[in-house]
C-alpha cells in the first residue's frame, strides 16, 4: 500500500468549528412553520388496568390543536423484534412512564396544561420490578401471552462442559449483578414529525438507525416503508439509546390528526423514565481451570430484565451469554439466558450491547482465579487469550488480533509488575480485557455489510452518502478522510451528508461498533467507483490509459510522473461537461461474508473483524471512609489502523469515564416500580471532577478486513472499565465486588466487618 | 400577563414581552432564535444552556427572563469577533468536541474562568467546569483545550468578560 495522506491523521471532527461557534442545528434546534408542541400523558402506576379516559376538556383548551389516546392510533401491534408495542396503551400500562396519551399545541405551557386535563381512571394490578422475581409461579403477567414473563430463552452448548469442570484444579462459582443505568446523552430523545398531502410522513429525528427505524415506524403506522422519510440532523449523543422509541411515533400521530407538524422532545425527567437504559442482568458464573490456569470450562446463567417490552433486549441477553467466549481460547461453554419482563421502564442498548456485563463478570471471575492459582492476572490473561488467525470456539474467524500487545502495553505503562510488587496498603491496581465485534450477523439477520454513495460535482466538491449516522462519535469526519484518501484531495474538499433515507444508502446503522468497519467499506467502494469515472476523463486530458492514472494532493498524473498532471478540479469539470451536467456519481457496497449463526449450535462467524482491548485501574481506597480514588487509568486498545487517531483517543477516553460512572456512581433506582432518581440531580454521571486523565494506546494490527485496515472502538472503550477498577479494589482491599455500581458505603461495610 | 424587559444581548439591546415564567434559555431560543444556547436538564445540573451574565457564567435555564432586565448577556453567537475566539479553535482543534452539544456552555464556563484566572492549573479548569456535564470526551481533552489557552495571550481580549463580544 502506498504511503497515506489523510487516513492516519488527526484532524479536528469536520463538524466541530460548527459545534463550537454555536451553529450547528441539533435536532431540538429545528422549527417548522405552524409548528405545534408536543407534551405526552404517563402512567403514573407500573401497572394497571385503563378504564377509562376523557380527552375532552383537553381538547377544548385554547391553543390545543389535537388530544389523542389509543383510539386515535392505528391500534397496531409492532416493535423492533417483538411485536409487543402499541403507539398509546390500550387496555393497560405497564410501567411507570408508559405513554397513555398525547397533546399537540401552540407553545409547551399550553401542552403541558392540557395534559392536567386528560382524566384517566386506572385499576392497580399488582407489579413487579425485579427479574428474578417476575420468573416465579403465581407473579402476574405483563403480557398475557408470556407464561413466567419469559419474553425470550436463549442457549448454547459447546464441548463437554461437566467433563470439563471434574478436570479443573480450581473452580470459581459465584453471582453478580449489574445494575440498570441510563445513557445519559446530553440531548433528550425527540423528533419533529410532519405529514404532507399524500399522507406521507417525515421524521426529524436522532437515531443511530434510520432505516431500521422506518421500517418498524411503516409497520405501526400501518403505511408501507416508502410512505416514511427519516432526516437524521446532527444530535447530541446516543450511546445506543437513541433507536426506537414511542416519543417519535406519538409525534406523528398528532402530527397527522393537527394537520401541523409536531415538535416532541423529551424533558429531561421524561427520557429518564421511558428512554430504554441498560438492561439489568444477574450472571451466575461457574469457571474452571487447571493448575497452570488454562482455562477448562464455563458456565453462565443470564437473566435480564427487559422492563414492560422487549426493544433489543433478547439480542443484547444473547449476546451477554456468549460473545465474551471468543476473547479466550474456550473448548468448553455452556449458557443459558432468560430475557425477562418486569413492571419497570423498556430496557435496551447502550454501549457494550451485553458484553459489558458479562466482561465485568468474566474478569471479575478471572481475577479471583488468578489470586487462587497466585498466577499474575496479567499473565493468566496472555496464557488463555486468542490470537491472530484463530477460530474461536463459536467459529469466529480472528483476523488481527492485538489482544496480547494490548496486555503487554498497557501493564508497561502502568507500571503493573512494579506496582504488584511493591503494593501499599489501600492501593491496589487491576486489569481487565475485552473483545467485541464490528458489525454482528447474529443482530443484522437479513444482511450485514454497507453501501454508499459519492457524488462529485462540476466544482470538484465531492459529497458522501452513508448509512450510519454521526452521534458525535467523528463517524462523519472517519467517512470523509476515508474518501479523501481514495479520491487523492485534501479533507477539506469532501463534505458528508446527513442521513435522509430520501438519498442515503440503505444503511442498518451505527451500533455494534460497525460504523467504520462497515460503513466506511461502503464508502470506500463508492469513493472507488467514482474514482474510476473521474480517472477515464483524466485519462483522456493525459492521452493515457486509464489503469495508469493516479490522483495525489488533488492533482491527476501518470503512475511516475506525477510532473504533468491535471488539477481535480479541471477533471470534474470536463466530466460534467462531457456528460451533459450529469455529476459524477459512485456507488458501492461492502460484502463482509459473514454468516448468520446456527439457530441451534450459534456456531457462525458474526463480524469481519474483532477489536481487543486491555485496561489497567489503579485506585487508592480510603479506610476512614471507604472512598474510592482512580489514581491512573491505561487503556490499550487494537482498533486495527485508527483512521483518526485523536477522534479515537477521544473514544477512548470517553467510554472509559463511562465505564467508570456505572461502576462507581451509576444507579437507576428503582423503588415501588416507579424510578426515585430521574433527574441529574439525584442521578449522577462522572463530571470532570470526578474524571481521571485516561492514557490511551492505540495498538494498530492492520485489518485485512477493514477499510484502510481499520476496525471499531465505540463499545469496547467502555466494556472492560469497570472490572478494571473493581479488580483494582480488589487488590487493594481484598473485598471482591459483585454488585454494581461500588460505593463508599459498601466497601466501608466490608472492611467494618475486619477485625481492627 | 406579560412583563416588559430591557436585555442587551451579543452588544444588542432587545426590547422585550417575555411571560413572567419563562427562563433566559427560552427568550434566547425562542425570542431570539439564539439555538447556540442548548437545553440539556431544565434544572441547572447540566450546564449545556451557560451563558455570561454581566459576564460571569450563568445555568440560564435558571435565570428567569425578568431577572435578566438590565443585563448583558453572552451567548455562544456572540463570543467569536471577526475571528473565532482561541477557545473555540482550541475546542475543534484538540478534540474537545464529539456530539458538541455541551460545547458552547462549556466553552463559556472556559471563558470566564480565564478571565479571572488566566493561567489556571488543571484543578482549577477541572473545577471550574464541573457544572458542565460532557457524556462523550471524558473531559481529558477538554481540559487540555482549555489549558492549550491559559496565559499564553489567546484568550485576552481586553476587559475580558463584560464586553467581550465588543
Amino acid at each position: 500500500m502506498r504511503d497515506l495522506d489523510v487516513v492516519g491523521q488527526s484532524y479536528p471532527q469536520i463538524d466541530a468549528m460548527e459545534k463550537a461557534m454555536g451553529k450547528t442545528k441539533f435536532v431540538s434546534d429545528l422549527a417548522l412553520p405552524n409548528m405545534l408542541y408536543g407534551r405526552i400523558l404517563r402512567s403514573p402506576y407500573a401497572h394497571a388496568r385503563i378504564k377509562h379516559i376523557d380527552i375532552s376538556k383537553a381538547k377544548s383548551l385554547t391553543g390545543v390543536k389535537a388530544v389523542v389516546a389509543y383510539a386515535d392510533t392505528p391500534g397496531i401491534k409492532f416493535g423492533p423484534r417483538t411485536e409487543d408495542w402499541t403507539i398509546l396503551a390500550s387496555d393497560k400500562v405497564r410501567f411507570c412512564g408508559d405513554e397513555v396519551a398525547a397533546v399537540a399545541a401552540v407553545d409547551e405551557d399550553i401542552a403541558e396544561g392540557a395534559l392536567d386535563l386528560i382524566k384517566v381512571e386506572y385499576e392497580e394490578l399488582p407489579m413487579v420490578s425485579d427479574p428474578l422475581e417476575a420468573m416465579e409461579p403465581d407473579v402476574p403477567l405483563i403480557h398475557e401471552d408470556k407464561p413466567g414473563n419469559i419474553a425470550f430463552e436463549f442457549k448454547i452448548d459447546v464441548g463437554d462442559v461437566d467433563e470439563a469442570f471434574k478436570n479443573s484444579y480450581v473452580i470459581y462459582e459465584d453471582r453478580y449483578y449489574t445494575n440498570q443505568v441510563y445513557q445519559a446523552y446530553l440531548e433528550p430523545m425527540g423528533a419533529i414529525a410532519d405529514v404532507d398531502l399524500s399522507g406521507r410522513i417525515t421524521f426529524w429525528v436522532g437515531t443511530q438507525i434510520p432505516n431500521m427505524m422506518r421500517m418498524t415506524y411503516a409497520k405501526a403506522m400501518g403505511v408501507s416503508p416508502d410512505s416514511i422519510r427519516v432526516i437524521v440532523p446532527d444530535y447530541g449523543g446516543a450511546f445506543g439509546a437513541k433507536m426506537e422509541n414511542n416519543v417519535h411515533l406519538v409525534a406523528a400521530v398528532l402530527a397527522q390528526k393537527a394537520g401541523y407538524p409536531v415538535k416532541m422532545i423529551n424533558t429531561r425527567h421524561d427520557d429518564f423514565i421511558a428512554g430504554n437504559p441498560r438492561v439489568p442482568m444477574y450472571i451466575d458464573i461457574k469457571l474452571g481451570a487447571t493448575r497452570e490456569g488454562i482455562l477448562t470450562g464455563k458456565e453462565v446463567r443470564v437473566v435480564g430484565g427487559a422492563g414492560a417490552r422487549v426493544v433489543y433486549a433478547h439480542a443484547i441477553v444473547a449476546t451477554a451469554c456468549y460473545r465474551a467466549d471468543s476473547l479466550y481460547r474456550f473448548k468448553h461453554v455452556r449458557s443459558k439466558g432468560y430475557t425477562v419482563y418486569t413492571n419497570t421502564v423498556p430496557t435496551s442498548c447502550f454501549r457494550g450491547f451485553g458484553n459489558a456485563q458479562m466482561t465485568f463478570v468474566l474478569e471479575s471471575a478471572l481475577d479471583t482465579i488468578a489470586d487462587q492459582l497466585d498466577i499474575d492476572p496479567a499473565e493468566l490473561r496472555i496464557k488463555n487469550g486468542i490470537g491472530p488467525d484463530e477460530v474461536s470456539i463459536h467459529g469466529w474467524i480472528i483476523n488481527s488480533c492485538g489482544l496480547k500487545d494490548c496486555i503487554s502495553k498497557a501493564t508497561e505503562a502502568a507500571k503493573w509488575q512494579e506496582k504488584r510488587q511493591l503494593k501499599k496498603p489501600f492501593r491496589g491496581i487491576g486489569i481487565s480485557c475485552c473483545n467485541h465485534v464490528s458489525g454482528n450477523r447474529a443482530f443484522a439477520r437479513e444482511f450485514d455489510g454497507a453501501g454508499g454513495i459519492v457524488r462529485i460535482g462540476r466544482d470538484g466538491r465531492v459529497t458522501v452518502y452513508a448509512g450510519e449516522s454521526d452521534m458525535g462519535q467523528g463517524q462523519k469526519t472517519v467517512f470523509a478522510q476515508i474518501v479523501a484518501e481514495r479520491l487523492g484531495v485534501p479533507l477539506n474538499l469532501v463534505h458528508v451528508a446527513i442521513v435522509d433515507t430520501d438519498f442515503s444508502p440503505f444503511g442498518l446503522g451505527s451500533f455494534a461498533t460497525r460504523g467504520t468497519l462497515m460503513g466506511g467499506n461502503g464508502v470506500l467502494a463508492a469513493a472507488d467507483d467514482a474514482f474510476k469515472q473521474l480517472a477515464d476523463v483524466a485519462a483522456e486530458m493525459l492521452e493515457a490509459n486509464p489503469n495508469d492514472v493516479e490522483c495525489s494532493n488533488e492533482k491527476f498524473f501518470v503512475k511516475g510522473s506525477p510532473e504533468r498532471n491535471v488539477p481535480f478540479k479541471d477533471v470534474t469539470e470536463k466530466a460534467t461537461f462531457v456528460r451533459y451536467g450529469s455529476p459524477v456519481i459512485g456507488t458501492g457496497f461492502y460484502n463482509p461474508g459473514t454468516e448468520l449463526p446456527d439457530a441451534e449450535t450459534k456456531y457462525g462467524n458474526i463480524s469481519p473483524a474483532y477489536p481487543f482491548a486491555c485496561q489497567v485501574a489503579e485506585v487508592e481506597v480510603d479506610p476512614d471512609t471507604g472512598q474510592i480514588k482512580v489514581l491512573n487509568f491505561v487503556a490499550a486498545h487494537d482498533i486495527g489502523r485508527a483512521i483518526n487517531p485523536m477522534a479515537t483517543e477521544g473514544q477512548i477516553q470517553g467510554g472509559v469515564i463511562q465505564g467508570l460512572g456505572w461502576a462507581l456512581m451509576e444507579n437507576m433506582v428503582t423503588e415501588n416500580g416507579s424510578i426515585a432518581n430521574p433527574d441529574f440531580l439525584d442521578y449522577l454521571i462522572p463530571t470532570a471532577l470526578d474524571s481521571p486523565n485516561i492514557t490511551p494506546i492505540l495498538v494498530e494490527p492492520i485489518e485485512s478486513s477493514g477499510p484502510y485496515g481499520a476496525k471499531g472502538i465505540g463499545e469496547p472503550a467502555l466494556n472492560p472499565a469497570m472490572s478494571a477498577i473493581t479488580n483494582a479494589i480488589y487488590n487493594a482491599t481484598g473485598i471482591r465486588i459483585k454488585e454494581l455500581p461500588v460505593s463508599a458505603e459498601k466497601i466501608l461495610k466490608e472492611l467494618n466487618k475486619r477485625p481492627k | 400577563m406579560k412583563v416588559r424587559i430591557n436585555v442587551i444581548v451579543n452588544g444588542e439591546k432587545h426590547h422585550l414581552e417575555v411571560k413572567p415564567n419563562h427562563t433566559l434559555v427560552d427568550v434566547l431560543r425562542e425570542e431570539l432564535s439564539l439555538t447556540g444556547t442548548k437545553k440539556g436538564c431544565g434544572s441547572g445540573k447540566c450546564g449545556s444552556c451557560t451563558v455570561l451574565m454581566d459576564g460571569r457564567p450563568v445555568n440560564s435555564c435558571l435565570i428567569l427572563a425578568p431577572q435578566a432586565d438590565g443585563r448583558e448577556v453572552v451567548t455562544i453567537e456572540g463570543l467569536a469577533g471577526r475571528e473565532p475566539h482561541p477557545l473555540q479553535k482550541a475546542f475543534a482543534e484538540k478534540g474537545a468536541i464529539q456530539c458538541g452539544y455541551c460545547a458552547p456552555g462549556m466553552i463559556l464556563t472556559a471563558k470566564a474562568l480565564l478571565d479571572v484566572n488566566p493561567n489556571p492549573q488543571e484543578e482549577e479548569i477541572r473545577s471550574a467546569i464541573a457544572g458542565n456535564l460532557c457524556r462523550c470526551t471524558g473531559y481529558s481533552k477538554t481540559v487540555e483545550a482549555i489549558r492549550s489557552c491559559a496565559n499564553s495571550g489567546r484568550n485576552n481580549r481586553p476587559s475580558a468578560g463584560r464586553k467581550a463580544y465588543a
